[in-house]
């Protein structure tokens, strides 16, 4: 489900993660960097994933597309991704496979787009590649589109095709990303901190660039960050994500409003409200846990005000607690309202 | 038009001059020019600097051969030998200064009657062709092998071409010259070391045919060898640490989502950025190809530039030491100025900074 223009419309999901889990093999032991996730993307809308850093975010953006370091296990899930009526598990796809997948259909702009591009090749060639290795091999027609996206994301063609990656700024540089990343109209765009090495005013102008061309081009985003004023900006869900866990996930009012995960409500209350209410910021106690040996329980237990001894020996399940929100906590009920301070 | 050039004649050649000064080009290429003339001089005053002189040496070499007393000896060296020595040394380097600058570099001592240049002709084409085919050979290879450990890396086979690449560049050429000789031809017998010699067999003529290029790279075969197996290793273990570094870059993870070939990104996004800090070192090497190596020429019994410079040093043949010795400095400093001008083309990260 999704919300548009305030009305609730059932829509198709593009892609079902399925009790996904992620491992790093290091020298303590296994780090448990994604722990058997489960969530859907609908078609046309966007996902935000917030959390801290070191939470296993960017693993679960990166094993979506199958970009994980060598190291890294995926232990077990699914990835079911949906076009057309037909269902492939990403996780199975042969090489060959793969690589057409790859931006075709699931397009990932990374954070520090600043080092993005490869320094010896013109942005224009950088286009040709891309398209040529998904058989377009009709250069003009390349061109012709790329002037068109980059016109899009509000820069000069002109100048910016036949640039060098270094004679660009980096928010100019973050949003010829974009602009390459919707070349080949991919039905996902996962965005993994789009905004984070940029200065203010460049933020603005690529959350700017995102709305637009998410209007325009209607694919479904999944974007990662630790920064939830975007994610208001920008989303219709939202997803926190804690210990390589998904701990709560809803639409984006009801995530921001009613919170029912003592993290997602510790988070929402880091940010200053844009309306300029007068609220006390707080900070979450403690630091982020071991993904090595995960508390006992709920991994956030030891920083939660609500912890009970359930909290400290099971392990919650997501469970529905509004409508189509989910959180995994075994106190939700307690967290109607915001803690008084 | 004319006349407006006409009229401001004057500030328009200053600011040519000043055009000239701050050119990166220009300014490269008077760097060049100083370097040669600075280590031109150098040259002129340091073979002077060596024990004994042309007359000397020869001197004794016709006492030992020929019986001969020292007055004796001493009157046919120096009726030999056209040169006057004994003219002050400022003399000399200003004579010379001013032929060089004519394009002449004088005669050789010794053999009287062969210019310094005929010499050169002679036999530099021999070393450029061995140790410019052994260049060729080394870096590709290392540039390959180098990237096929990255790319394995930790791996078992990373792991054998490591050691073996270590162990090859430690190895002194002329011990593996050596090697080679007593091994492989001396004891199993595998070539002939003696036809092997020289630089073309006996009666063959240069020219466009299958027999002279089959034969000169028969000739070049071993002294190809020793360089290659000295030098690969270099190559290897920079290209390997250098396409590391560059697997790790975020441009290739980005190639990688966006779906290009593998055979793409190893080429035009790892392989290119990875080469580029060796072309310094090629460049450098490329200079060093006319100099050849004394020993292994000498080993061999190769023909090349290597093998007459030791010649010269031991008869103190003063021009062919200076011709040699120039010809060697020009190529070294113009490898590097084109390494310099080459590198903007292939990196545009420099090349605008130079613009």
């Amino acid at each position: 489900m999704t919300i548009n223009d305030g009305l609730l419309v059932m829509t198709k999901t593009v892609l079902e993660v399925d009790n996904l889990s992620v491992e790093f093999p290091a020298r303590r032991g296994l780090v448990k960097a994604v722990r058997n996730v489960s969530f859907q993307l609908y078609e046309g809308e966007a996902l935000a994933l917030i959390g801290e850093s070191g939470s296993g975010k960017t693993t679960l953006g990166l094993s979506l597309v199958r970009l994980l370091p060598k190291t890294a296990r995926i232990r077990e899930g699914r990835i079911l991704y949906r076009k057309d009526g037909e269902e492939q598990d990403v996780l199975l796809l042969s090489r060959e496979g793969l690589r057409a997948f790859r931006w075709r259909e699931c397009a990932m702009v990374f954070q520090g787009a600043q080092n993005a591009f490869n320094p010896v090749l013109r942005i224009e060639d950088q286009f040709i590649d891309t398209a040529r290795a998904h058989g377009i091999r009709d250069k003009d027609k390349v061109r012709a589109e790329a002037r068109e996206l980059l016109r899009r994301v509000h820069l000069d063609p002109d100048r910016v095709l036949k640039s060098f990656p270094h004679e660009l700024s980096g928010g100019m540089r973050q949003r010829v990303l974009i602009a390459l990343g919707l070349l080949l109209k991919p039905q996902i765009v996962i965005l993994d901190e789009p905004t984070t090495a940029l200065d203010i005013l460049t933020q603005r102008s690529v959350i700017e660039v995102l709305r637009s061309v998410r209007d325009e081009f209607k694919f479904s985003l999944i974007f990662i960050s630790h920064d939830l004023s975007l994610a208001a900006e920008l989303a219709d869900r939202v997803a926190t994500v804690y210990a390589g866990k998904i701990v709560e996930i809803g639409n984006v009012f009801d995530i921001f409003e009613k919170p029912r995960h003592p993290y997602t409500q510790g988070l929402t209350q880091t940010v200053p409200t844009v309306t300029g209410e007068l609220r006390e910021l707080i900070s979450i106690p403690g630091s982020p846990p071991d993904l090595i040996e995960p508390p006992k329980g709920c991994a956030f237990n030891p920083r939660c005000p609500y912890a009970s001894e359930r909290c400290r020996q099971e392990q919650p399940p997501l469970e529905e607690v509004g409508d189509g929100q989910f959180a995994a906590c075994w106190n939700w009920r307690e967290i109607t309202e915001r803690k008084p301070l | 038009m004319t006349q407006t050039t006409a009229r401001t004649s004057g500030p328009s050649v200053l600011m040519r001059l000043r055009a000239i000064a701050t050119s990166f080009l220009a300014r490269r290429i008077l760097k060049a020019l100083a370097t040669i003339f600075i280590v031109v001089s150098l040259t002129f005053g340091l073979v002077r600097l060596m024990p004994g002189n042309p007359i000397e040496t020869y001197t004794f070499e016709l006492m030992s051969q020929y019986n001969m007393s020292y007055q004796e000896a001493r009157d046919q060296a120096a009726a030999l030998m056209d040169v006057n020595l004994d003219a002050p040394l400022y003399q000399q380097y200003f004579e010379y200064l001013g032929k060089l600058l004519k394009g002449d570099l004088g005669n050789s001592y010794r053999s009287k009657g062969t210019s310094v240049v005929s010499y050169i002709k002679q036999f530099l084409p021999w070393t450029v062709f061995s140790v410019g085919t052994s260049l060729l050979i080394s870096f590709t290879l290392g540039v390959t092998l180098g990237m096929l450990m990255a790319y394995r890396r930790e791996s078992w086979l990373d792991h054998i071409l490591s050691t073996i690449a270590s162990l090859a560049s430690a190895i002194p050429n002329y011990l593996i010259a050596i090697m080679l000789i007593v091994v492989f031809g001396v004891q199993l017998k595998w070539f002939n070391v003696t036809k092997m010699r020289g630089s073309l067999s006996p009666g063959m003529t240069p020219g466009f045919t299958w027999e002279f290029f089959a034969d000169a790279f028969y000739h070049a075969a071993l002294p190809i060898t020793v360089y290659v197996l000295t030098t690969v290793g270099t190559w290897m273990l920079s290209m390997k640490s250098s396409t590391v570094q560059t697997l790790e870059e975020d441009y290739v993870t980005v190639a990688r989502a966006r779906g290009l070939s593998d055979g793409r990104i190893m080429t035009s996004y790892v392989g290119r950025n990875a080469s580029l800090p060796l072309f310094t070192q090629l460049a450098i090497s490329i200079g060093f190809v006319v100099g050849g190596s004394i020993l292994i020429e000498q080993m061999f019994v190769y023909q090349g530039i290597g093998q007459q410079l030791f010649k010269a040093i031991n008869a103190r043949d003063y021009a062919v030491m200076q011709g040699i010795f120039l010809v060697i400095t020009i190529s070294v400093v113009v490898a590097n100025l084109i390494a310099d001008l080459l590198y903007g083309v292939l990196d545009p990260r420099i090349r605008s900074g130079k613009e």
